[in-house]
């Protein structure tokens, strides 16, 4: 009845690895703070959904799945795209990758979710930070410049 | 009628637990304290036991080589993900999100998806390497920061998560776990049903009506042979999919358009400055003012 190269339970074994990919993507992306590892857990989960469409594809014996992924990476890749335009934007506005920084767009009456309070702070590594130093050329600009160690937020 | 019998859900039973208390261990803390190393073990070795206890529910394909590859994929994506949701460092982050995409087009080539398998390692290859320029210019390199040392919810998180993997598991398992040798496959496969004779039967006759010649995969070839695969590919994506290529490229400019609309860089807005220095501007459009 079926292809005997590829029968049902080599299908089985792709939706299953595909379905394990798609929920841990998703935990990353519910628990995760940091935009970028959002990003990529979003990702993350559109490769769980195209090992699934592959395995379709390859059981029923046509391209259509292959097909529906070619256009799921097309659309990955303008979701990049945006997304980092948009991380961009929002790192310019507060100097920071939180999340929940953008917690003042919520609906409003819900309560804010995550409280830091209680966090420990970093111990930084002890000594001067070494960076290499490079000869100053060219004209000196005509404004004051800022060491760059001191502009990062 | 019972789908599944009661040593399949205790084993999906385990995996959910298993999980769920693995990576809630592995997360950061919820309010960026400090966990010791012994949790982080405790966090890898359950996690570990859960992502093995997927492993029976795999039937090996093939031959000795293709169950070697296979597994050893499947491993490394799995693992892959764990770590990969569970880095502190975004960097790391980055470079296990590699080994998911490098291990998921080799299961594609496995399957059959060559051009797919060289499509997706270049596309996400481009990816990560954006990904990369935007840690390294964005992230805090010295110190790791809050956000990175905490989690939003990670205990309810990692339940959520491990509650959908387990519905989805016994979702996929049901229809085959209670089939006998010999029943037919609980999905029936298209292109099983449009090599029949039109003949069979009403279905097998519009299943060939439907399915045109450019839109199956390529038969197995003789000894030696190899099938035009990306070819073939090349023909259905042609031939029945040309108005999604359309689409798919206005798409694409669409969000070309998009990404410079948005990250063309613009005069500052701060909260502290936004009441006092736009006063000039939002006079001239604004003249009568907010009553």
């Amino acid at each position: 009845m079926t292809d005997p190269s590829f029968p049902f339970e080599y299908l089985s074994n792709y939706l299953i690895i595909g379905a394990a990919l798609m929920a841990l993507g998703m935990l990353g992306f519910l628990s995760r703070r940091n935009l970028i590892v959002m990003f990529l857990s979003a990702e993350m989960m559109l490769q769980g959904v195209a090992l699934t469409l592959v395995g379709f594809s390859r059981y029923h014996g046509n391209w259509t799945g292959q097909v529906f992924t070619i256009v799921m990476l097309t659309v990955a890749a303008s979701e990049a795209a945006l997304a980092l335009a948009l991380i961009l934007v929002l790192f310019h506005r507060i100097r920071s990758l939180d999340v929940t920084l953008w917690q003042d767009l919520r609906e409003t009456g819900l309560p804010e979710s995550v409280d830091t309070s209680g966090a420990e702070p970093y111990e930084p590594v002890p000594g001067p930070e070494s960076y290499p130093h490079l000869t100053p050329s060219g004209v000196e600009p005509p404004h004051p410049r800022q060491p760059w160690e001191q502009r990062r937020g | 009628m019972t789908l599944l019998d009661s040593r399949d859900l205790a084993l999906i039973a385990a995996i959910v637990a298993l999980g769920w208390v693995g990576i809630w261990l592995l997360l950061p803390h919820r309010h960026g304290g400090v966990k010791t190393a012994r949790a982080y073990r405790v966090g890898a070795l359950l996690s570990a036991i859960a992502v093995l206890l997927v492993l029976p529910y795999l039937t090996p394909p093939g031959d000795l080589l293709a169950r070697l590859f296979f597994y050893s994929f499947s491993l490394l994506a799995l693992l892959g993900a764990v770590l990969m949701i569970t880095a502190r460092n975004p960097v790391n982050s980055a470079l296990w999100f590699a080994v998911v995409v490098l291990s998921s087009s080799g299961l594609f080539l496995l399957a059959g998806a060559q051009f797919l398998a060289a499509g997706t390692v270049i596309v996400y290859a481009g990816a990560i390497i954006v990904t990369f320029l935007f840690v390294i210019m964005l992230a805090q390199s010295h110190g790791q920061a809050i956000y990175d040392r905490s989690a939003r919810r990670p205990l309810a998180a990692s339940l959520t998560g491990m509650l959908l993997l387990g519905a989805l598991i016994s979702a996929i398992i049901a229809p085959g776990a209670t089939r006998k040798d010999g029943d037919p496959a609980p999905i029936y496969s298209v292109g099983a049903i449009a090599d029949q004779p039109p003949a069979d039967g009403p279905i097998a006759a519009v299943t060939a009506q439907a399915l045109t010649e450019t839109s199956r995969l390529p038969r197995p070839l003789e000894q030696g042979e190899t099938p035009a695969h990306v070819a073939g590919l090349g023909a259905t994506l042609f031939t029945d999919h040309l108005l999604t290529v359309q689409v798919v490229g206005l798409l694409l400019f669409v969000a070309l358009i998009g990404a410079v609309a948005i990250a063309t860089p613009k005069a500052p807005i701060r909260p502290d400055r936004s009441t006092a220095s736009s006063s000039p501007g939002s006079a001239t459009t604004n003249p009568g003012g907010v009553s």
